[in-house]
């Protein structure tokens, strides 16, 4: 059997597998013992990239990923992200932040820590105000607990090509690309380049719009869609993955992966290009929906009980913290 | 509400001829221009509601205008009627509408308190088609016309530009602008605009086909003036063809920035009534109460001084800077049914925000 390729981080010197394991994923089964084994089979298969974030299904995805790593005994072939959640806040919450991810992770050392959800205009502005989470990233790198830093966002190319722009040598920058992001609000067109001048890694997310809509109404096939996302430039496309048969799906495109012709690529967008025009397939371009209830809480925006993440949050009030000042 | 409330201290405050010592304590202390605000205040309570040019049409309207979703809101029906003959007593000409607002009610409301007075306003309603073809668009017409019991309106504009793509499907071979131009040939309508509240570079989409449009609205408010900014990026080109401006949302549309203290009702009226350019502001009014608040803003109004508007931009501009007192802009909340369905996009109860 192919094996999944591995490729470059950048400028970084480290390796990852060309797909990777979206943490927010690995907290939906219904069962840790479901998860772990979805883990566990893709590691056995080669991944070695792993996503989490602090906030996702209010920690349980930090914590069911690092007991299914610990069990397996991997750990330190494994590429081990997660990523800070303060949303403007301050630096001090990063780092109980920090200690926090570490322990549910199992583990005294991540591979990345990202800044989660830059998401709104005034975002890059408040990461690196004095006493914002860019110092805390300096702080985590100088002591020894987290190899490389980066961050990540859904909303608009417009809002990363600022954090870019500020100068901050980040090792790595997360956003969705797909075939719908290729024409339309682009990060594909407008941040992959810009990135690639600055060698920052790119870790492509949401490589089926994050809600595999246009694979619902048959508009694409999802191998489709994820042999699009894996030929961009990027070292790794994380999938959200919450079944065994998703993964063998998954699987089954990345062993041997051979990129798509450019003539191939062009043709998809085309065949993608009238529906990606209003965004109704990327609503994390155009809605709340896929914005954490701790960003909206930070930021003074509305929750809506309907969404999944905030019928959690609200179960789990300890978890929210106040608005930024 | 709390809105309501204190609009309704404000109003109180205003008619036992507290208006001065509010207006003092407020801005006196920043504001060179206060004493002159406070005397304006004081005289606006009796002036009339300032009467402004509509575009290049030579019509006059009212600088205050009612809108038409509010209207289908309100809980008792003689209440909406009350409000529409008391808002044209007070001397309000501008009458907003839209043919899928509460699925025609609110049409139909405005139609019967018109009955008899339908000469002496100005009467907009806009047409949905969301991206369909002129013959949708025709239907539409008819059924405005016969809800809102005319035979013609004065306004009729395209709704809803908030789609990237809406402007290219609007100007499509067979689209909504056709039906734009062969309504007015026929008579049924007078002038012809378009609205939306999602991003100024779709209304600059829209006047980039250089169709002959006599306005357009759009969200002009405090907050919108440092945030993604209809006020700097669209009022400047439209007011350069002579258009007509109409603006909306002037409280953010949904009073959260008020409830948040932020600013002052009254205030973020002026603010949005002051700005360059724009000729009626289209208020949302669900009650004789908040009618009246209008009113007492609107008569003999006198726009704030640049001085006065730059110091209010400055103080709203960070909490501004995210958009959260902007839903419209950056969330799904505000964009109705109709376009929903026509794009593809999930239903309201499946995607609130």
């Amino acid at each position: 059997m192919d094996a999944i390729p591995m490729r470059e981080l950048g400028k970084t010197g480290a390796k990852v597998s060309a797909i990777g394991m979206g943490g927010h994923h690995l907290g939906d089964p219904a069962s840790y013992d479901e998860s772990e084994r979805i883990v566990h089979e893709a590691i056995g298969a080669g991944v070695t990239f792993f996503d989490n974030c602090w906030e996702y299904h209010n920690g349980r995805s930090e914590d069911w990923a690092g007991r299914a790593i610990a069990t397996s005994g991997k750990r330190k072939n494994l590429f081990l992200m997660t990523k800070v959640c303060t949303h403007g806040r301050q630096a001090s919450m990063a780092m109980q932040m920090l200690e926090e991810s570490l322990r549910r992770l199992r583990t005294d050392y991540l591979d990345l820590w990202q800044i989660h959800g830059v998401s709104f205009d005034n975002d890059p502005e408040l990461a690196m105000a004095k006493g914002g989470v860019i110092e805390a990233l300096d702080q985590a790198k100088r002591a020894g607990k987290v190899r490389f830093v980066g961050f990540t966002g859904h909303k608009d190319p417009s809002i990363h090509l600022k954090m870019i722009g500020m100068g901050y040598p980040f090792d790595t920058v997360q956003m969705p690309l797909n075939c719908y992001d290729a024409t339309w609000r682009s990060f594909e067109q407008r941040v992959v380049p810009e990135a690639g001048k600055r060698e920052i890694a790119v870790l492509g997310m949401k490589p089926m719009t994050g809600k595999a809509g246009p694979i619902e109404k048959g508009d694409v096939t999802a191998a489709e869609m994820l042999r699009y996302a894996m030929s961009l430039p990027v070292a790794t496309t994380i999938c959200g993955i919450n079944t065994l048969e998703h993964l063998h799906q998954n699987l089954e495109v990345a062993r041997g992966f051979r990129p798509m012709s450019a003539e191939e690529m062009r043709s998809l967008r085309e065949q993608c290009r009238a529906r990606a025009a209003d965004g109704r397939y990327e609503l994390y371009k155009v809605s709340l929906l896929f914005d954490n209830p701790q960003a909206r809480l930070a930021h003074a925006f509305p929750l809506d009980a309907k969404n999944m993440e905030v019928k959690e949050a609200l179960e789990n009030m300890t978890n929210l913290s106040p608005p930024r000042p | 509400m709390s809105t309501t409330t204190t609009r309704r201290d404000l109003l109180k405050l205003t008619t036992a001829g507290a208006a001065m010592a509010l207006a003092g304590c407020a801005r006196a202390a920043s504001s060179p221009t206060a004493p002159r605000a406070s005397t304006s205040s004081a005289r606006a309570r009796t002036g009339e509601i300032p009467k402004r040019r509509f575009g290049g049409t030579g019509v006059r309207v009212s600088a205050i205008g009612i809108g038409g979703s509010h209207l289908g809101e309100v809980p008792n029906e003689n209440e909406a009627i009350r409000i529409v003959h008391e808002g044209i007593d007070g001397g309000i000409t501008f009458f907003d509408n839209a043919w899928e607002y509460h699925d025609g009610k609110s049409e139909e409301i405005l139609g019967r308190a018109l009955v008899g007075k339908r000469d002496g306003v100005f009467l907009m309603t806009k047409v949905c088609t969301h991206g369909r073809d002129r013959t949708v668009a025709m239907q539409q017409l008819e059924d405005s016309l016969r809800r809102l019991k005319t035979d013609h309106l004065d306004l009729w504009q395209v709704h809803e530009c908030i789609y990237d793509n809406d402007p290219e499907l609007h100007f499509a071979k067979g689209g909504v602008i056709e039906a734009l131009l062969e309504a007015k040939q026929q008579g049924k309508v007078r002038y012809v605009g378009f609205t939306g509240h999602k991003d100024p570079n779709i209304h600059l989409a829209m006047l980039g086909h250089d169709f002959p449009f006599d306005s357009a609205q759009m969200p002009l408010n405090c907050f919108d003036a440092t945030f993604r900014s209809f006020e700097q990026n669209v009022v400047p080109v439209a007011a350069k063809r002579g258009m007509a401006v109409i603006g909306m949302k002037s409280m953010g549309g949904g009073g959260q920035a008020v409830q948040a203290g932020v600013v002052g009702p009254e205030e973020a009226l002026r603010y949005a009534m002051s700005i360059p350019g724009v000729t009626v502001t289209v208020s949302g009014i669900d009650s004789i109460d908040i009618l009246r608040q209008n009113l007492a803003v609107a008569r003999g109004f006198e726009p704030m001084s640049a001085e006065e508007m730059a110091a209010i931009r400055t103080r709203v501009a960070p909490p501004a800077s995210d958009g959260h007192f902007e839903l419209y802009k950056t969330t799904k909340h505000f964009d109705a049914k109709v376009g929903r369905e026509q794009h593809g996009y999930l239903t309201v109860d499946e995607l609130p925000l």
